[in-house]
């Protein structure tokens, strides 16, 4: 049943699809949109349609960009030589930002995840490999999320790009830099412990 | 070893909660009260109250919907517990549409472990008896609460156990019982994760059950002292390695599309004097191994995370003679303990209070 008048109720409907917008919020935002000058909703429609017009996957790593190489691979003081392979765009922003890593990227689009159909096929491994050698891969940082599908997802990888005589390495998990070992979760600081390292003396 | 912190409820107070309009309990701190009452008249629901203020669930496993008593819009629990030497105060307000209004000493908390941090219970119902007469997922279920009350990483590792199967249950079935060469590789990953994480719940509840044998054997003697030596023993679903079962039974569980061993599969063995639990015990003797059974891991946890939980024993008495009654009040162990009972208390037992429940008043 309906409500509202149709364009408002197809607004609701639509708003109400996205990821964490209830019915609530997506009512608040339809009639925020129906009370703002035309030329905002207007910016904001425009918005819309030209992330879906202009951003494509770049070819190389299926990072999101404009052109067909993203920003990353088509900067050439990045060393094409050192991989980090992420599930999802989002993840390389979370690396970008360490301003540690200088090497490229590979986005997988996922994790193994049988329960949500989602196998190798499904993700872009196989155009992993085809990178390994015509860019002269040396390491493969394999950046999975720490749960138990980017796990399974890590050994995958370990397990297929070992025997090719790629290095391949896993990041480490630990305790956030800078708080305190009280409000650690006892996962982290247990995952932490095992991976204890020995210090200079 | 230092003495456990014993956790004790000073005062319940229920608003609105099932049958019961507005109730006050102030349990004996130390020792037994029991909570007598006809059916129906809400002695379970006191109990699921306590419970509730440490899990923020129903142990009936309903929507928490159903608690709020009828026509009502939310039901209101507050405890005043001591645990060690603090007292800490706990406030639970359920309603039907919002998320529970949580507050510990007058601080709003978001996280369920904070409540078990300082009120943790063990339950004992009447539906334990099938821990003895049941299938073997009760048992598992048994041993997997007590590992993950005692170690958080095992309780981890529980969690991705159960969804290692799932995936690998999804995987079975999205191969439709034929294995091509590039599917290998992805159910080889899922095998080594099930073979690792697997043999560590194995090895744990193994050497939980273990630990329970000594403590339950006497709790077992000491309600049934004619019925001989209770046994418990781990029955896995496979010999040898994990690994080498799951590569055996690959075929097995390529065509049944379900992975046939692993822990999932395992099962806990009783017998008292040679005789089967299950198949050949009396509904009583089947009752007292299932009160042995709960007896024990309250005394494992207290002794294992230095905290006493509460004991909370629903209907206990129900199906027990009176000399066994009486030698479960006598066995109890020391910390608080709430027993209701719709009959009367067996001659010859000194709880330290005992109330009666009629129509919603506490006297």
């Amino acid at each position: 049943m309906s409500v509202f008048a149709g364009p408002i109720q197809e607004l609701v409907d639509e708003l109400g699809r996205l990821p964490g917008i209830g019915p609530k919020s997506a009512q608040r935002i339809a009639f925020h949109i129906l009370e703002v000058p035309k030329e905002e909703a207007v910016r904001l429609a425009t918005a819309i349609s030209g992330v879906k017009d202009r951003i494509r996957l770049c070819e190389r790593c299926f990072n999101v960009g404009e052109a067909a190489l993203c920003a990353v691979c088509s900067d050439s003081r990045r060393d094409s030589s050192i991989v980090c392979v992420v599930e999802d765009p989002r993840d390389i922003v979370a690396v970008e930002r360490t301003r540690e890593f200088h090497g490229t990227y590979h986005v997988l689009g996922g994790a193994l995840n049988p329960i949500e159909g989602v196998g190798p096929d499904q993700l872009r491994v196989r155009d992993l490999l085809g990178r390994l050698e015509p860019e002269g891969v040396a390491e493969v940082i394999i950046c999975t999320n720490p749960n138990l599908e980017g796990e399974a997802t890590a050994m995958y990888l370990a397990r297929l790009l070992g025997p090719l005589g790629t290095k391949v390495t896993r990041i480490a998990s630990g305790l956030p830099v800078g708080g305190d070992l009280e409000y650690a979760d006892e996962l982290t600081l247990g995952r932490a412990l095992v991976g204890r390292r020995q210090m200079a003396t | 070893m230092a003495p456990p912190v014993i956790t004790s409820i000073l005062s319940l107070e229920l608003e609105s909660f099932r049958n019961l309009d507005s109730v006050v309990l102030r349990p004996s701190s130390n020792g037994l009260t029991v909570i007598k009452g006809d059916n129906g008249v809400g002695k379970t629901s006191l109990l699921e109250a306590v419970v509730y203020c440490s899990t923020l669930r129903s142990f009936r496993g309903v929507a928490k919907e159903a608690v709020i008593s009828n026509g009502k819009a939310q039901a209101s629990l507050h405890c005043v517990l001591l645990h060690g030497s603090r007292t800490v105060d706990v406030s639970v307000d359920i309603t039907l549409s919002r998320r529970d209004r949580v507050q510990r000493n007058g601080q709003r908390v978001d996280n369920g472990r904070d409540l078990l941090e300082v009120l943790q219970t063990t339950l004992f119902t009447p539906d334990d008896l099938e821990l003895a007469k049941g299938s073997p997922s009760l048992r598992r279920g048994l041993l997997d609460d007590v590992i993950a009350a005692a170690s958080p990483r095992l309780g981890a590792e529980l969690a991705s156990l159960d969804r290692i199967l799932r995936q690998r249950n999804a995987l079975l079935r999205q191969l439709g019982g034929r294995l091509r060469t590039d599917d290998m590789a992805t159910l080889n990953i899922w095998d080594e994760r099930l073979a690792e994480t697997g043999e560590i719940i194995s090895t744990a509840r193994a050497n939980l059950l273990e630990a329970l044998v000594p403590l339950a054997r006497r709790a077992f003697a000491a309600l049934a002292p004619g019925a001989g030596t209770l046994e418990l023993f781990y029955l896995p679903s496979y010999k040898g390695s994990l690994a080498a079962a799951l590569k055996e039974s690959r075929d097995d569980d390529l065509r049944r599309q379900l992975t046939t061993v692993g822990p999932q599969r395992d099962d806990v063995g009783i017998s008292a004097g040679g005789l089967d639990a299950r198949s050949r015990l009396s509904q009583g003797r089947q009752r007292c191994v299932a009160l042995a059974l709960r007896l024990a891991s309250h005394e494992y946890l207290t002794a294992a995370t230095g905290v006493q939980p509460v004991l909370l024993l629903d209907d206990a008495f129900s199906e027990l003679d009176e000399k066994t009654a009486r030698s479960l009040v006598n066995e109890l162990p020391t910390g608080q303990a709430l027993l209701t009972t719709a009959g009367s208390l067996p001659p010859g037992s000194e709880p330290d209070l005992v109330f009666s429940l009629v129509d919603g008043v506490i006297s």
